[in-house]
């Protein structure tokens, strides 16, 4: 099948084919450049998640897609819809913000709490909407949530587009076939 | 793409007994006359690849005109290709994506807060490198398709230089689509230093001069086109 291409390949020189494979490679270079520039931007590490369960319903759905920012410097609220990860869980978890706790900045007194709460230093704890009781038992032993476990805070939503996500997760081999069919369309594709 | 590849032989014996010989044309080559002989040749002796694209789109066309171009300037008895701009493309190109990979790899390996600081690095120069080659292709790159070179020895050494770019304009009610040629030559000697001559032309066909209704491009009827057109512009500022 690809007898014809190669023999292309090998009249028009070495130059040619590493101009092709430089127009695909440029292709996957230039996406994950922009992701990893959305995710400087908005101070997250994953600044597009995927839904995956039904915890959050009806506010959020499985394959629901979740736009995620992280100021640094402004305290979550009762109420915000954040996405965690704890250390030792490979899954990230999206549910609201149920208590925020402020701890104090350490000065010369101990035991006084600072006029200005500081947004580093915030305790949370959550719940997911459509759970009856909160996320205690998914801290692995820890009481509260610190910010430096926090991804983000959801800004904005688009339903059903996650499941092709989720799709590619559980079947890898269709992936696979896109990234193949993309890798061949741009080989023997001339601008 | 689509170029079926089948061994094709003309046989044009009216053509062919100049292109035969072509060691004798190049004792006399810096003679123009010589050289547009031999360039209007088109040597028919050659074998020849078919060439068959989709004739409904310019693009196509124009990337096997541009082909065709190449293969037949690049000729050990005509000029010697230069790439110099197809290797800086390939140069900032494969250096971005390198970039890309490596930011890519190492925000992947370390914790998001601590690689941000190399990340940011990394992102900033692939984006000054993308715009750097952008504005390479745009303003210095331009329409070339073929930068040529050839040496000549005759009392003293000229080098000749050769820039080839092409256009293709589509088509309109009145007219077909076309291919238009732009050639940029120069000869010196001594290293360059000096100038023996300079000419410009310009020339355009439309594609249905080369191009058959199933889409096979006569490569002969196009060299021959070429070659009259360099040879004009190399006669055209003589010794």
């Amino acid at each position: 099948m690809f007898a014809e291409e190669i023999r292309t390949f090998r009249r028009l020189g070495v130059r040619y084919v590493l101009l092709q494979i430089l127009n695909f490679a440029s292709v996957l270079a230039s996406g994950l450049m922009m992701w990893k520039g959305l995710g400087l931007i908005t101070n997250t590490e994953s600044p597009i998640v995927v839904v995956l369960s039904g915890s959050m319903e009806p506010a959020f759905y499985r394959g629901d897609l979740l736009f995620l920012t992280n100021p640094p410097n402004q305290r979550y609220v009762n109420g915000d819809i954040t996405v965690y990860k704890i250390p030792g869980a490979d899954i990230p978890i999206v549910h609201r913000v149920l208590e925020t706790h402020d701890v104090a900045v350490g000065g010369k007194k101990r035991g006084a709490v600072s006029a200005a709460p500081v947004a580093r230093k915030q305790l949370l704890l959550t719940k997911g909407d459509n759970n009856n009781i909160d996320d205690l038992e998914l801290y692995q032993g820890l009481e509260y949530l610190e910010r430096k476990h926090i991804v983000g805070k959801v800004r904005g939503f688009l339903p059903y587009v996650g499941y092709v996500t989720i799709a590619m997760n559980d079947f890898p081999q269709l992936k696979y076939a896109l990234l193949g069919g993309l890798g061949l369309l741009a080989l023997f594709q001339r601008e | 793409m689509a170029s079926r590849i089948r061994k094709h032989t003309n046989g044009d014996s009216a053509a062919s007994s100049q292109a035969e010989d072509p060691l004798a044309a190049s004792t006399s080559s810096t003679s123009s006359n010589a050289i547009s002989s031999l360039l209007a040749s088109a040597a028919s002796s050659v074998i020849r690849e078919e060439v068959k694209v989709n004739n409904a789109s310019a693009t196509e066309m124009k990337h096997a005109c541009d082909d065709a171009l190449k293969r037949f300037l690049s000729r050990p008895e005509l000029f010697k290709q230069i790439y110099t701009h197809t290797d800086i493309r390939l140069a900032l190109g494969w250096t971005c994506v390198f970039i890309a990979a490596g930011t890519g790899l190492y925000g992947w390996k370390v914790e998001f807060e601590k690689s941000k600081p190399v990340v940011w690095a990394g992102l900033i120069l692939y984006i000054t490198l993308t715009v750097i080659q952008t504005l390479y292709a745009y303003f210095i790159e331009g329409d070339i398709v073929f930068v040529g070179k050839r040496k000549t020895f005759d009392k003293r050494i000229v080098t000749e230089r050769i820039t080839i770019s092409s256009t293709s304009t589509p088509s309109t009610p009145t007219h077909p689509p076309a291919y238009s040629l732009s050639l940029s030559y120069v000869r010196s000697t001594s290293g360059g230093k000096s100038l023996l001559g300079k000419g410009r032309a310009t020339s355009e066909r439309g594609y249905n001069t080369f191009f058959d209704e199933r889409g096979v491009l006569d490569q002969e009827a196009f060299e021959r086109w070429v070659g009259g057109v360099v040879g004009g512009v190399m006669e055209g500022k003589a010794d």
